[in-house]
């Protein structure tokens, strides 16, 4: 019986050894990675068919592949690593943490593939471009808006994402900077985090709005700084049934989130153009590999979407892209 | 099948690499690279290590769902060290000093308050996260490097003698140590016995609790080494990294002939779970594979190995 599983065993090794001498490496094709920092955020999908568009119309292949869960870290670092060690053209990635992917992109630099980061920034100077919306004036504008839509005065609350995540924390920061400026408002919290999925955010929301007491006037204002949070407040104020009552300005729009706004429950949100920076992402890698200069920075804007200008279809374009064609689905 | 009962890691070692052989075949050609050899052998490391520990904790019939909890602590520990100014070596003996003290409190309960070992470190692992979160002051920590990020990168260029990067020999090294300790000492025949049957181990006067105390100890111990290995990848102190670790290292040990009832598991087999994993994992991201198709695939092979297992055992008995 051994015996068996033995000679089925070094047959199998045999294989193996005359495969590694028959495929030493595949030419030909240019082949780029794509790593999301997840994969089940609507804004993802939206990055994935911009990503989809820019290889068509160059010509070339794209793999897409994020860590397994939304948040992980080291799964991010593995899957890095993967497809440096599988020798891809070119690696574009949109960084977990600023300072942790620094050494894995390094270690693709080294292995001579260039690297675009998108959406968030990374430390270091090993990158070739820095392709993303400026968080910081996105956040400024949510600021500006939502004071607008207090009259200048009030008490706001701001529910975080996550620790160590730039982008995000950059339009917290801009934000706040905004309502800085304005004496009348008062900020009650701004150290609660949401964390990675709508789950924790809206377990979050529902405790930061008790212990504000919400309900009886303690706040009159919220902002959240991407999907997950504003769709986690959101369940929150409806469960709360403070929705339409308290002031929310939010982050990034989903169909759901959308709706909200169309039903009044959401006053605001800062759109950023997910499909634009997985579009101009690619073209930038793209044009590295074909030997042409990008710019370090690519700015991909962001605009203000309230009730009254989400039919128009220049918002559209952005809110709601069409993905049907690129992803297929 | 008898050599299958003397060797029981011969079954996951021959899952690997038919699971090794159907990607070198699938996957584009550089799938065979020695490069990702020594890439996937350096992020196997992690879980690795801890299964180690988690085998001996499962030959007692227990179990460590802290394992997560106490790696990311320690990679807390480790980063707090060393953005203090702590040498690499300090700061990694900190790390599995915090494991080693959480794997002790995990035996502590278990075996004074009596309460089952999944409950105790369902309790541990919430506790420990939150320790690791309050240390960190819920941040990633930010940390010189110094050194310990060479445990796990690849060789820089003038090593490759050495094959593998140190983590890989660590963790070859630890595994080797649990294994020889398991065959070799009366303490680690003691694990097995209590594991087969616990009160004929007291009656035989082994010191049950004492020994589980240790066990336990040494499980932490592992989840201590395996997050400055966590740490050397990350660059950074993580509270919230590893989440779900825990069953990873399970699986690991599942796969490898370990028994949640106790008194079988081998280090050897465990290792080779854990490195099963990591071939899938690579070789779904060489393929570009969706992630919902990976876990599908991850689960089932975690029930197809243990039903496999079973099916031999329950041929051998028949026999």
């Amino acid at each position: 019986m051994f015996g068996r599983t033995l000679r089925f065993a070094l047959t199998l090794v045999a294989a193996l050894l005359l495969l590694s001498c028959n495929r030493s490496k595949d030419g030909g094709a240019t082949k780029i990675a794509v790593i999301p920092k997840g994969t089940t955020h609507e804004f993802w999908k939206a990055v994935h068919a911009g990503a989809v568009k820019a290889s068509r119309e160059i010509g070339v292949e794209i793999v897409w592949k994020g860590p397994l869960a939304e948040d992980d870290l080291k799964g991010q670092i593995d899957v890095v690593q993967s497809f440096v060690a599988q020798g891809v053209s070119g690696i574009v990635l949109a960084p977990l943490n600023d300072k942790a992917l620094e050494k894995p992109v390094e270690g693709a630099v080294k292995a001579n593939i260039p690297v675009v980061i998108f959406d968030s920034d990374l430390a270091g100077s090993a990158h070739k471009s820095f392709v993303a919306t400026d968080n910081l004036a996105a956040g400024r504008l949510a600021g500006e808006k939502l004071a607008a839509l207090l009259g200048q005065k009030g008490k706001i609350a701001v529910l975080r994402y996550q620790e160590g995540s730039a982008s995000t924390q950059k339009r917290e920061e801009g934000f706040l900077e905004a309502i800085r400026k304005m004496p009348e408002i008062k900020i009650v919290s701004d150290n609660q985090y949401g964390g990675a999925t709508t789950e924790s955010a809206f377990e979050k929301a529902e405790s930061l709005l008790a212990a504000q007491s919400a309900g009886s006037g303690g706040v009159d204002g919220v902002f959240c700084p991407n999907e997950s949070t504003t769709f986690g407040m959101l369940l929150a104020l409806r469960k709360a049934g403070l929705a339409g009552k308290i002031k929310f300005v939010g982050f990034d729009a989903s169909e759901k989130l959308v709706g909200a706004l169309r039903d009044g429950h959401v006053d605001a949100l800062v759109v950023q153009d997910p499909f634009k920076i997985g579009y101009e992402a690619v073209r930038a890698m793209a044009e590295i590999l074909a030997g042409k200069p990008v710019a370090p920075r690519i700015d991909t804007g962001a605009v203000v979407v309230d009730k009254a200008s989400l039919d128009k279809p220049e918002t559209k374009a952005i809110v709601a892209p069409d993905l049907a064609p690129w992803l297929g689905k | 099948m008898k050599y299958l009962r003397k060797y029981p890691f011969l079954g996951p070692l021959v899952a690997v690499v038919v699971v090794y052989v159907i990607f070198a075949i699938v996957a584009p050609g550089s799938f065979t690279r020695a490069e990702n050899l020594t890439t996937m052998a350096g992020q196997t490391v992690v879980v690795g290590i801890a299964a180690s520990g988690m085998t001996l904790v499962m030959l007692l019939g227990g179990i460590d769902l802290s394992v997560g909890s106490n790696v990311a602590l320690s990679t807390v520990v480790c980063a707090l060290c060393m953005r203090a100014g702590a040498p690499a070596i300090l700061a990694a003996a900190a790390a599995m000093a915090s494991g080693l003290l959480s794997g002790l409190v995990n035996g502590a309960l278990v075996t004074t308050l009596r309460i089952t070992p999944f409950i105790v470190t369902l309790g541990t692992m919430r506790a420990l996260r939150g320790l690791a979160k309050g240390l960190a002051d819920e941040q990633k920590i930010d940390a010189p490097s110094s050194g310990l990020d060479a445990l796990v990168a690849p060789l820089p260029p003038g090593y490759g003698w050495a094959l593998f990067p140190p983590g890989v020999w660590i963790m070859l090294a630890t595994s080797g140590l649990v294994a020889a300790m398991l065959v070799y000492t009366k303490g680690g025949r003691h694990i097995v016995a209590i594991g087969s049957n616990e009160a004929t181990a007291r009656l035989c006067g082994v010191r049950v609790e004492r020994v589980k105390w240790l066990v336990y100890g040494l499980a932490g111990l592992f989840a201590g080494l395996a997050g400055v290995m966590e740490f050397s990848t990350l660059t950074v102190g993580d509270p919230t990294d590893s989440v779900g670790l825990e069953l990873e290292v399970i699986a690991a040990v599942v796969i490898g002939g370990g028994s949640l009832a106790g008194g079988e598991g081998s280090v050897a087999g465990a290792l080779f779970g854990a490195l099963l994993m990591t071939v899938i994992r690579t070789g779904s991201t060489y393929l570009g594979i969706d992630n919902w198709v990976q876990d599908i695939v991850t689960g089932g092979i975690v029930v197809t190995a243990v039903a496999l297992d079973r099916a031999r055992r329950a041929s051998e008995t028949r026999r």
